[in-house]
């Protein structure tokens, strides 16, 4: 019978498949004489891609040190993917960039979940990554391949509650977030820290979404008596906590987390007395963004990035800054790695890496064997009593300028 | 504590005239041409825009808000024109999933020219807080329910006096009845549509008013509007303001006397819990649609 | 050489065919088709309850996330091998079909019947959520890789044949289920419920049996994306999945089987084709799904049937 050898053909080309092992990646694959290809994953579609000027940060410094030579004559040819926060879609774009355009490494701002989904493949495949992911867990424990350039929620998590606690006064704490990961992963070490040195969280709230208004939450808020609120919430709903805290005369100083533009939610607030001497942020950089000491980036930005990939209205905004450093570390790491750069001395070279100054973060950066988180100290942003935009190192103290 | 409970009340209400007004509109594309628009949350986000640019274009909020209500207007006639009507005879669901699929282009577009950053509408009016006893208000809180209410009264006249509503009736009980009296039921339908989403719109720039402007703005809204119209009852104009109300201070009081967890679940819960009790809603006779 | 006869049996040879698949395709094809895999089920049980027995009811992402999260919850707490997690994430979607079929028992039906559903699945994510200890939160859990007769799945060619064999079953069952009288049932319900309980079907009994078959389908469909992406999180079951579950059947063809299976390949595939237009994928996607409705508003598979009368389906009509 036809059908039948047919059928027993297909079956034993199957079982041969079943058997056949997964090709691993080689460690120089994306590295070419001229150029090193790498791939740069993040939402670019979907709630989240208001994140995407993460990927575009260290894009615009691929390109600029293109312009320059490039390194050891090789230069950066990028593969955008889109993860669209979802799980199931992050994954094939990883695996795509991994398999079918074969990239040296990824660069990437994936969504937590996107993150965790992917962590598996890219230890398993030994792919080097490169973030300024909010997830800890990344690289929390190390993982050979995995690094921050910049920081986790760990740390900012961390600094929202020190420089609160830096105001010998303030004790009580509130927590307000979204119910979800990226919101938790500021929040949980946020309230960790808090218990650990000295304050007290009497309350917690839940803001999600979509919320139009913030009444019962900051009414609980009032009522708690809390001194300070930590804002874990994306710039959309910490536009109107503020607005709310403000309505409701709660005055509670308000630590909000890295979802949100300084700049833009202090104009968008609308209302100079709602955040003078009352909101707050962690902040990543040496100086103040527009400052002379960050000139160099922004004209970077400018430059390199197409229009499209730039803000629509006014100059480049805390997130390209924040993800430029992804794209330094990286380029440093290659620098490092020598004219024959392998995974294994990629890796070794970012390990190497003590002290770096970036010339935009607020810490120099240092990896070791068992750090891949290259950053940890942090300043805070505010708006002081003259309305004017303040770096603090820490309450009460401004940074020289 | 008197205090408090009052001022959960009033913000309550203030938040439950949004949904209000997304029911609103939605129920009135509905009652005009049996379907429900589930692309509607993405007119609201598109409307919101559209005056947004228009008034960063130069225009004066007003004639900036007309414009942005026209352009909503003829958005909705053309997608009914030209990708409802070929199907209108299919399948209830081919319908719904048109009008999802639209508001989904829509929104993806919509992304793809703001999505990356937060913007913000610029009010018309200064904004003003007033203290009523203990209880605040805004001028933001005044202006929405206004509208709401004037809106309301406006749709109610007009569809119980005037012969717009006849008409609206005459093609809702019989669409085969109405075009044998001579009643382009097309049309009729096209127009209806473009109205839906023009009211759609304008709940979009009162919602602007006090959210920042996303391309998910639309989508966050239309669920509540969405619930709060069955919980009225569909097809219930009173209803779905009524629907709206309640959910909106039902969030206010179960967030802050249970715990601020249930506000996202609030609108779900009492939904259930009503149309487990009442299979039409608060306000609704038993629908006659075909599905 | 005799003239091949055109039957129903020929649709044996499309599982054939595929078989010697992973040789030809790299780890990020596989996975693609290994996603379209997952989805047949997913569209099919949507199509029963929505297409053939006509319910506004739109639970499926609940049915999927219970399905899920019971393999990920059975795997991850209790050490349980993923294959031995299967027909649990089954039992508890059609457990989830049955309470979300009971507003439709008490008479709830249209847009009423729609926002309880809806809201059904949003409770249920918000469970997902709060519950901390068994769910892991809005983290989500980390899944086990999954293992069949402890055999690990290493590749996403592995995965494909257990899925593969898991679709076949799913596809042929189904088919069982709506060419005998539950079916029949079911379609008499769809064209006047009235009369249907007139003729003295007991209508409350299939309805549930509908919704319970629905959500067994779909909770297999859970456990295979437990299985395939490995990371189970509230937000993978929000109402954007949703959507994108109805393109599915409305794609394929409502009511229709071979629509559920042709559905869940176009709308898994596109996006990908779509990748090369960044930040562009909504509003293509979009587009592609207002196309399809309105050139075909009964759906790709409406296509075929104009090929052929083989690929006519026997169990709806509008």
């Amino acid at each position: 019978m036809h059908l039948q050898t047919a059928v027993r053909a297909f079956a034993a080309t199957a079982l041969l498949a079943a058997a056949a092992p997964a090709a691993l990646a080689d460690n120089t694959q994306g590295i070419t004489d001229k150029t090193i290809k790498i791939g740069n994953l993040g939402p670019f579609t979907g709630e989240a891609a208001v994140f995407n000027p993460l990927n575009y940060g260290p894009e615009a410094y691929l390109r600029y040190v293109n312009d320059k030579g490039g390194v050891h004559g090789r230069k950066f040819e990028t593969v955008f993917a889109d993860s669209a926060c979802n799980e199931a879609k992050g994954i094939a774009a990883a695996k795509k960039l991994i398999y079918e355009d074969k990239v040296f490494m990824i660069m990437g701002n994936p969504c937590s979940g996107v993150a965790m989904a992917i962590k598996p493949m890219l230890e398993k495949e030994g792919i080097p990554w490169m973030g300024p992911a909010a997830n800890p867990k990344l690289t929390r424990p190390t993982v050979p391949a995995m690094f921050h350039a910049t920081y986790t929620g760990i740390e900012s998590g961390q600094n929202m509650a020190k420089f609160a606690l830096s105001n010998p006064a303030i004790k009580k704490f509130a927590l307000i977030a979204h119910s979800n990961d990226w919101a938790k992963g500021y929040c949980d070490p946020a309230e960790a820290y808090i218990k650990a040195n000295g304050g007290e969280v009497i309350l917690s709230t839940a803001m999600e979404r979509g919320s139009t208004d913030a009444t019962a939450q900051v009414l609980q808020i009032k009522q708690s008596g809390a001194q300070a609120v930590m804002g874990c919430l994306y710039q959309h709903e910490l536009i109107i906590l503020l607005r709310d805290m403000q309505k409701f005369g709660a005055n509670a100083v308000v630590v909000g987390a890295l979802g949100a533009d300084f700049d833009q939610t202090v104009q968008q607030v609308g209302n100079p007395a709602a955040v003078r001497e009352r909101f707050f942020q962690p902040y990543q950089f040496k100086a103040k963004i527009g400052s002379k000491s960050l000139q160099d980036f922004h004209d970077i930005f400018v430059k390199y990035l197409k229009k499209e990939e730039l803000p629509k209205a006014g100059p480049p905004t805390n997130f390209y800054y924040f993800g430029v450093p992804v794209g330094i570390v990286t380029v440093e790491g290659f620098r490092r790695a020598g004219p024959s750069p392998t995974r294994e001395k990629w890796i070794a070279a970012i390990e190497s890496i003590k002290d770096l100054d970036t010339g935009v973060l607020a810490d120099k950066v240092s990896y070791s064997k068992d750090n891949h988180v290259g950053v940890n100290r942090m300043f805070a942003v505010g708006v002081d009593k003259d309305g004017k935009q303040t770096v603090y190192t820490q309450w009460g103290k401004p940074l020289p300028e | 504590m008197l205090a408090v409970f009052l001022q959960l009340v009033v913000s309550g209400v203030a938040t439950g005239m949004l949904y209000a007004l997304v029911a609103l509109s939605m129920t009135v594309g509905y009652r005009a041409t049996t379907v429900v628009n589930f692309g509607h949350g993405d007119m609201v986000m598109a409307g919101a825009y559209a005056v947004f640019v228009f008034v960063g274009s130069g225009l004066p909020f007003a004639p900036a808000l007309l414009l942005g209500l026209v352009v909503l207007f003829l958005f909705g006639l053309g997608t009914q024109r030209v990708l409802m009507r070929p199907i209108i005879a299919g399948p209830h669901l081919s319908l719904a999933m048109m009008a999802l699929a639209i508001g989904y282009a829509v929104r993806g577009g919509a992304r793809l020219e703001w999505g990356s950053e937060v913007t913000t509408l610029q009010r018309p009016y200064a904004q003003d807080a007033w203290m009523v006893g203990p209880v605040v208000f805004t001028t933001d809180d005044l202006v929405i329910a206004t509208f709401v209410i004037l809106l309301l009264l406006v749709l109610f006249l007009v569809f119980n006096v005037t012969p717009v509503g006849r008409l609206i009736r005459a093609v809702f009980q019989s669409q085969r009845g109405a075009a044998l009296v001579g009643i382009d039921v097309h049309a009729f339908h096209g127009v209806m549509w473009g109205a839906g989403a023009a009211l759609g719109a304008a709940g979009g720039v009162l919602l602007a008013l006090i959210v920042p402007l996303s391309p998910d703005m639309g989508v966050w809204t239309l669920l509540r509007g969405f619930a709060a119209m069955t919980l009225g009852g569909f097809g219930s104009l009173h209803g779905a303001v009524i629907g709206g109300l309640i959910l909106g201070v039902m969030e206010k009081l179960l967030g802050f006397y249970l715990s601020t967890v249930f506000i996202d679940i609030t609108a779900y819960l009492i939904t259930i819990l009503v149309l487990l009790i009442r299979p039409s809603g608060l306000f609704g006779r038993q629908a006659a649609v075909r599905v | 050489m005799p003239r091949l006869r055109v039957t129903r049996r020929l649709f044996w040879l499309v599982p054939l065919a595929l078989l010697p698949l992973p040789l030809y395709l790299d780890q990020y094809r596989q996975y693609v088709v290994n996603l379209m895999l997952m989805y047949v089920p997913v569209g099919i049980g949507f199509n029963v309850v929505v297409g053939n027995l006509g319910l506004l009811a739109f639970s499926n992402v609940a049915f999927f996330g219970i399905g899920a999260y019971t393999s990920g919850v059975l795997a991850l707490k209790l050490g349980v091998p993923w294959w031995l997690t299967i027909l649990p994430a089954g039992l508890m979607g059609a457990l989830a079909g049955c309470a979300a079929g009971i507003p439709a028992l008490r008479g709830v039906r249209l847009f009423y019947l729609a926002i309880m559903t809806l809201a059904f699945g949003e409770l249920l994510r918000w469970v997902y959520i709060r519950w901390v200890p068994v769910t892991g939160g809005s983290f989500g859990m980390s899944v086990p890789p999954p293992s069949v007769f402890g055999w690990t799945l290493e590749t996403e060619g592995h995965k494909f044949y257990v899925f593969l064999v898991l679709v076949v079953l799913m596809v042929v069952l189904t088919d069982r289920v709506l060419r005998s009288r539950f079916g029949r049932a079911f379609m008499a319900i769809k064209d006047n419920e009235l009369a249907a309980a007139a003729m003295g079907i007991p209508t409350d009994r299939y309805i549930l049996l509908a919704f319970a078959w629905g959500g067994f389908v779909v909770g297999i469909g859970g456990s295979m994306y437990a299985a395939l992406v490995g990371h189970v999180t509230p937000i993978a079951f929000d109402l954007t999945e949703l959507i994108l579950e109805f393109a599915v059947i409305m794609v394929g063809g409502l009511g229709s089987l071979l629509g559920s299976v042709i559905g869940a390949a176009v709308i898994t595939a596109a996006p990908e084709f779509f990748r090369e237009w960044l930040g562009f994928q909504e509003l293509l996607f979009g587009l592609l799904i207002i196309a399809v409705i309105l050139f075909l508003p009964r759906g790709l598979a409406s296509l075929l049937a104009r090929l052929h009368p083989v690929f006519v389906d026997r169990y709806y009509r509008d």
